[in-house]
């Protein structure tokens, strides 16, 4: 059985695959809309409730995209940073210790 | 010269110069208005609800609620009425005969001439508006919160209000949007009615519905014109904000996604009812008045939830002659992307059902909300870039109506000093 993960969303442009591609992770990335892709950056269950209960503006959407969404624009960028300075998607952990 | 408007009737603007209005006003009872009635009264006095010149009267209401058409037989589907409370009435001792002065912001703002004080069924009014009774409708929760008494009779503005920026540069009343009409040398022009910011999807229905409503036109010279006309009234948290609205829509032309001489930006004052096919008639009527020869209906026009059919809005046209309705539905399916066909298409051309991919509410909201720029094929940079912009220039940084927003935005318009 393999475990259930509670992802965050973030959005891929050319501008960010680029620095996935870096990385080597533009693999990871999905084809989501036009071109535009999608990097789904895992939470375990803990982390995701670390998330909700540290950005009050968050919300995992159990209905539709199984997915934890309306986090604030800047927190997501760091996420994104965060993987390209890691070279990895797993980073949830060390990304949640600083709150 | 008599400018006509919906129903064949004139186009009467009550509007008074304040400085001779002050003597007429004088010692009038006064009764504030809340931000609804205050933008009815601004469309009302400029004769953007011809043939309506004040708020509708019993016949009136009872005529649009039963067969969707006012007393001199003029197809109208939406009750346009101002209600009191009736401890208000008493207090002040209000009467038939009598003219009130409606202040708003503190300030005198136009007159309201009492031919009638009236009662009505609420429920029966939203029942047959909405074709639902429920609350959880909006536009039915704003039926039910009317107060308990009406006042039917004519308005007159008695001191204009100052559009306040950037909203200046888009309200055009009926006599001046037909100015600028007939400036372009428009013979046709297309309302795209809106309270988005646009993507691609919504250019495409822009220009879908300028090429329908072009038609058999010679091609030689422009003679065909859009008319972006953003509904700006009550706003819920989670709107797009009035000033992302307006000024990307504007931005497609400033940017040439549309050329000078097809494009003008415009806005109307109106607290959506949500009322569906209803409502479709009445934004009809709204943009005859204001000179326009098409209307753009797409998918779900002005609905909300499940209450009505996708379509509903389409075929309520057909139940109303062309004598009635001067201006032409032109009826869209929705655009989206196709990845088969490397382009945004009209879902009814593209045959690639299953590759499609659609312009979705959420997913459009969700790259907003990121601020990562999508590809040019689905959202034009530039209105990408003014969406942040304006978030950070007018709505504390959101494109997105939030609390804040809500307590401190700047009016759509003020209501100027006027001394008694
Ligand atoms: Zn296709």
């Amino acid at each position: 059985m393999t475990q259930e993960t509670y992802p965050i969303n973030v959005w891929i442009n050319e501008e960010r695959l680029a620095k996935l591609q870096a990385v080597n992770l533009a693999d990871m990335a999905e084809e989501a809309f036009a071109g535009l892709k999608v990097l789904r950056v895992p939470c375990t269950e803990a982390q995701r409730d670390k998330v909700l209960a540290t950005f009050p503006t968050a919300k995992y959407d159990s209905a539709t995209t199984k997915s934890i969404e309306q986090l604030p624009r800047d927190v997501k960028d760091k996420i994104f940073d965060a993987v390209i300075a890691k070279g990895s998607l797993n980073i949830m952990g060390e990304f949640l210790a600083q709150y | 010269m008599k400018i006509i408007g919906h129903g064949g009737k004139e186009i009467v603007e009550r509007v008074m110069d304040p400085r001779q209005a002050v003597d007429k006003i004088r010692g009038l009872t006064r009764i504030p208005i809340r931000d609804q009635l205050a933008r009815e009264v601004v469309m009302l006095s400029y004769g953007f609800f011809t043939p309506l010149q004040g708020f509708m009267t019993k016949a009136d209401v009872d005529g649009v609620v039963a067969n969707m058409r006012l007393t001199d037989g003029t197809v109208w589907s939406i009750p346009i009425v101002f209600d009191l409370a009736n401890e208000e009435i008493d207090a002040k001792r209000i009467k038939q005969g009598d003219t009130l002065l409606l202040t708003y912001q503190d300030q005198p703002m136009a007159t309201l001439d009492v031919e009638e004080i009236f009662s009505y069924d609420l429920q029966k009014m939203a029942e047959k508006i909405y074709g639902t009774a429920e609350e959880k409708h909006p536009g039915c929760a704003r039926t039910y919160k009317y107060a308990d008494r009406f006042i039917g009779g004519k308005v007159t503005l008695v001191n204009p209000p100052k559009m306040s920026e950037p909203f200046d540069r888009f309200f055009f009343t009926p006599r001046q949007l037909r100015a600028k009409i007939a400036e372009k040398g428009w013979l046709r022009s297309v309302a795209h009615q809106t309270r988005n910011v646009p993507h691609s999807g919504h250019e495409w229905l822009m220009k879908g519905s300028w090429i329908a409503c072009h038609g058999d036109l010679p091609v030689e010279k422009i003679v065909t014109g859009i008319v972006v006309s953003a509904v700006m009234g009550e706003k819920r948290k989670g709107d797009y904000i009035d000033e992302a609205i307006v000024l990307t829509h504007d931005a497609l032309r400033t940017y040439g996604y549309f050329r000078e001489d097809v494009h003008i930006t415009s806005i109307v004052l109106w607290d959506m009812r949500y009322a569906g096919p209803k409502e479709a008639i009445f934004h009809a009527i709204l943009r005859t008045n204001l000179g326009l020869t098409h209307h753009m209906f797409g998918r779900d026009h002005a609905g909300v939830g499940t209450y009505y059919d996708p379509y509903d809005a389409h075929r309520i046209f057909d139940t109303i002659s062309e004598d009635d309705l001067r201006i032409k539905p032109i009826r869209v399916l929705a655009w989206w992307f196709c990845p088969v066909c490397g382009e945004v298409t009209y879902s009814g051309l593209c045959g690639h059902t299953k590759e499609r991919q659609n312009f979705s509410g959420t997913v459009v909201r969700s790259i907003i909300q990121d601020g990562v720029r999508p590809p040019r094929i689905i959202f034009r940079p530039e209105v990408f870039d003014l969406i942040m912009e304006t978030a950070e220039k007018y709505g504390f940084g959101s494109p997105y109506v939030g609390d804040e927003y809500l307590a401190k935005r700047n009016p759509l318009f003020t209501v100027p000093p006027l001394k008694l």
